[in-house]
């Protein structure tokens, strides 16, 4: 490959970096603004927002509930997920492709479509908006996502290691256990990270579904509806900033166990 | 978990022995008659083995992955709903007929369509040579950290991105303060609430789901072959036309299914950055659910023809591309 179409390559990659960064750190930026006003240039410079943030009662609040709907229903995910995964992984049965193209169609259903179709269903079993009806929309959006990935660990498992169990006497539930599981287990912590992420970051279906408490992306939709001042700059920003570091760290314990096994 | 089924005897000295001797959990729990029995039972044949691993998947997917789409439908179909009381509903198609009786709903539709079409495409252009510098360019151990520097953004939810976007071309927005220190405007230029501003909010948010199977696709593409193709005498462009692209239709065929899929069910992208000009059917749809409840029955028919049609395309999309692979293999 030439060496000037390297350069070009590698300018547009830099443009690419620049394109998806800058966004982020104006928000940032602009949380230091001290004004009541969103907008540049930037006059003069305040950690006042960024302070309030921690004071204020319903961020905090929100911060929290968003927080147990992550973890409520990323445990269901993973439970769940990781239970199809076992059941289709090497192994064949009529209907097989039926019940893999079923446990994905989550992931393919458009945002709004799902959120809807999730506001009916939970009118129809009398599941009243809320705390709920969320953790299970989240649990079922991500669902498909963490089958996936277990899958794929799953599918690298070598047969000889639960045979060995095996003929050492366990049965196949103990094998199960003490075998398999340990082996999932990087798989299962990445996509229990990720699925902590999209849905804390979940903004349509928790906005559909929600009763009156919002979610910590519905309370900053409801504040960006209302008029906008830098505190939001402040709150969105830590947001990011939670969501990055538990990001790198997912991916890199993930890479590190992946290499460790 | 194939094989023999042995129950019972040997599995306790495992267990426990592994332990160097001390009773471990798995020892204890396996040494109770408790579990001996309900061992028996799940598991007393590879058959009841497999019905009992088959029973919550199959649940799970029928009821909760199934079931919304399929209530979602029913409703569509529906006079009223919730139903009222001392009134039984009746089936009709009429929610399906509005849609093509009022002209007001027939542009939010084809413009999403095309929206998230045009969208998709520009994303290729864009993430392609992005895609193809991290595989071919970057060299093996980085890969990861260059991929890794592009994901943080995206994992942060699409709220908190969107209002990035709205700080980015606001008319205090810095792409307008750098316009004006420059002296190439007087007055700030209106990006936002229209479709220009929707359409950077969409791509800003789908552009990842484009890029990791293109560059899955390009990784997985050995040097060797273009190397073989320069040898022969091909250039660059003959070399990316006949060698490259061919060979990673199946990353473009998957990325853009999915940014497809995506851009027809954006919600807070539209609601935010768009105006009266860019109205999405999303929006539509959603219009249905905030007004009282014998507004359901529309909305949910209108969801079930945007899911439709999105479906329709990507199949279309994916038999062309299925078509153009096998050609391409002559």
């Amino acid at each position: 490959m030439s060496r000037s179409s390297r350069l070009i390559l590698s300018l547009i990659y830099w443009a690419f970096v620049v394109y998806v960064f800058v966004p982020l750190i104006l928000m940032v930026m602009m949380g230091f603004k001290d004004s009541k006003f969103i907008g540049f240039p930037i006059k003069s410079w305040t950690l006042d927002w960024y302070l309030s943030v921690f004071r204020d009662a319903e961020t905090i609040n929100a911060f929290f509930y968003s927080l147990a709907i992550a973890f409520g229903s990323t445990a269901i995910s993973l439970f769940v997920g990781t239970w199809i995964a076992v059941l289709l992984v090497g192994r064949s049965f009529p209907g097989r492709g039926l019940i893999f193209g079923l446990a994905i169609l989550p992931a393919l259903i458009p945002g709004i479509i799902s959120a809807i179709a999730f506001r009916i269903y939970a009118q129809l079993w009398g599941v009243e908006p809320g705390m709920g009806a969320i953790i299970w929309a989240h649990a079922v959006h991500n669902v498909p996502f963490v089958m996936l990935v277990v899958s794929a660990r799953l599918g690298t498992l070598p047969q000889s290691h639960i045979d060995a169990a095996r003929d050492l006497g366990a049965d196949p539930v103990v094998a199960f256990f003490r075998v398999t599981i340990p082996y999932l287990r990087p798989a299962m912590i990445g996509a229990g990270v990720f699925c902590l992420l999209i849905s804390f970051d979940d903004f349509v279906r928790s906005f559909f579904l929600g009763g009156y408490e919002p979610t910590l992306p519905v309370l900053i939709f409801a504040k960006l509806r209302s008029g906008m001042s830098p505190e939001i700059n402040a709150i969105s920003s830590v947001v990011l900033l939670i969501t990055a570091v538990l990001g790198i760290w997912a991916e890199r314990s993930m890479r590190r166990l992946n290499k460790g096994s | 978990m194939s094989g023999t089924m042995g129950t019972g005897t040997g599995k306790v000295a495992a267990a426990t022995v592994a332990d160097g001797g001390r009773r471990s959990f798995w020892g204890a729990v396996t040494a109770s008659p408790a579990y001996d029995t309900m061992v028996d039972v799940l598991i007393a044949s590879p058959r009841r083995q497999f019905v009992m691993l088959l029973m919550l998947p199959l649940v799970w997917v029928l009821l909760l992955h199934l079931g919304p789409m399929l209530q979602m439908l029913y409703v569509s179909v529906l006079d009223a709903y919730p139903a009222t009381a001392g009134r039984e509903p009746h089936l009709t198609l009429d929610n399906y007929g509005r849609f093509f009786r009022e002209a007001i709903f027939v542009m939010p539709f084809m413009r999403t369509l095309v929206f998230s079409a045009v969208l998709t495409l520009v994303t290729l252009v864009l993430t392609y040579p992005v895609a193809y510098f991290l595989a071919r360019h970057v060299k093996r151990d980085n890969q990861l950290v260059f991929l890794l520097l592009l994901l943080i953004p995206f994992w942060v939810g699409e709220i908190v991105r969107t209002f990035a976007i709205m700080i980015l071309l606001g008319n205090n927005g810095a792409i307008n303060l750098v316009l004006k220190t420059l002296g190439l405007i007087d007055r700030p230029v209106p990006f936002m609430y229209t479709g220009f501003s929707v359409s950077v909010g969409i791509i800003y948010l789908t552009a990842l789901y484009m890029l990791l199977p293109l560059y899955s696709a390009l990784e997985k593409l050995p040097a060797s072959y273009t190397e073989a193709a320069a040898d022969l005498g091909a250039g660059a462009w003959t070399r990316f036309r006949r060698v490259t692209l061919p060979l990673t239709l199946e990353g473009i065929t998957s990325g853009c299914t999915l940014v497809f899929l995506i851009s027809t069910g954006v919600y807070a992208v539209p609601v935010l950055l768009g105006g009266p000009s860019s109205t999405v059917f999303a929006e539509t749809i959603a219009g249905f659910f905030h007004a009282a409840g014998d507004e359901w029955p529309t909305g949910a028919a209108f969801a079930c023809l945007m899911f439709v049609a999105a479906l329709a395309i990507t199949a279309v999309f994916n038999r062309v591309m299925g078509h153009l692979q096998k050609w391409g293999r002559k």
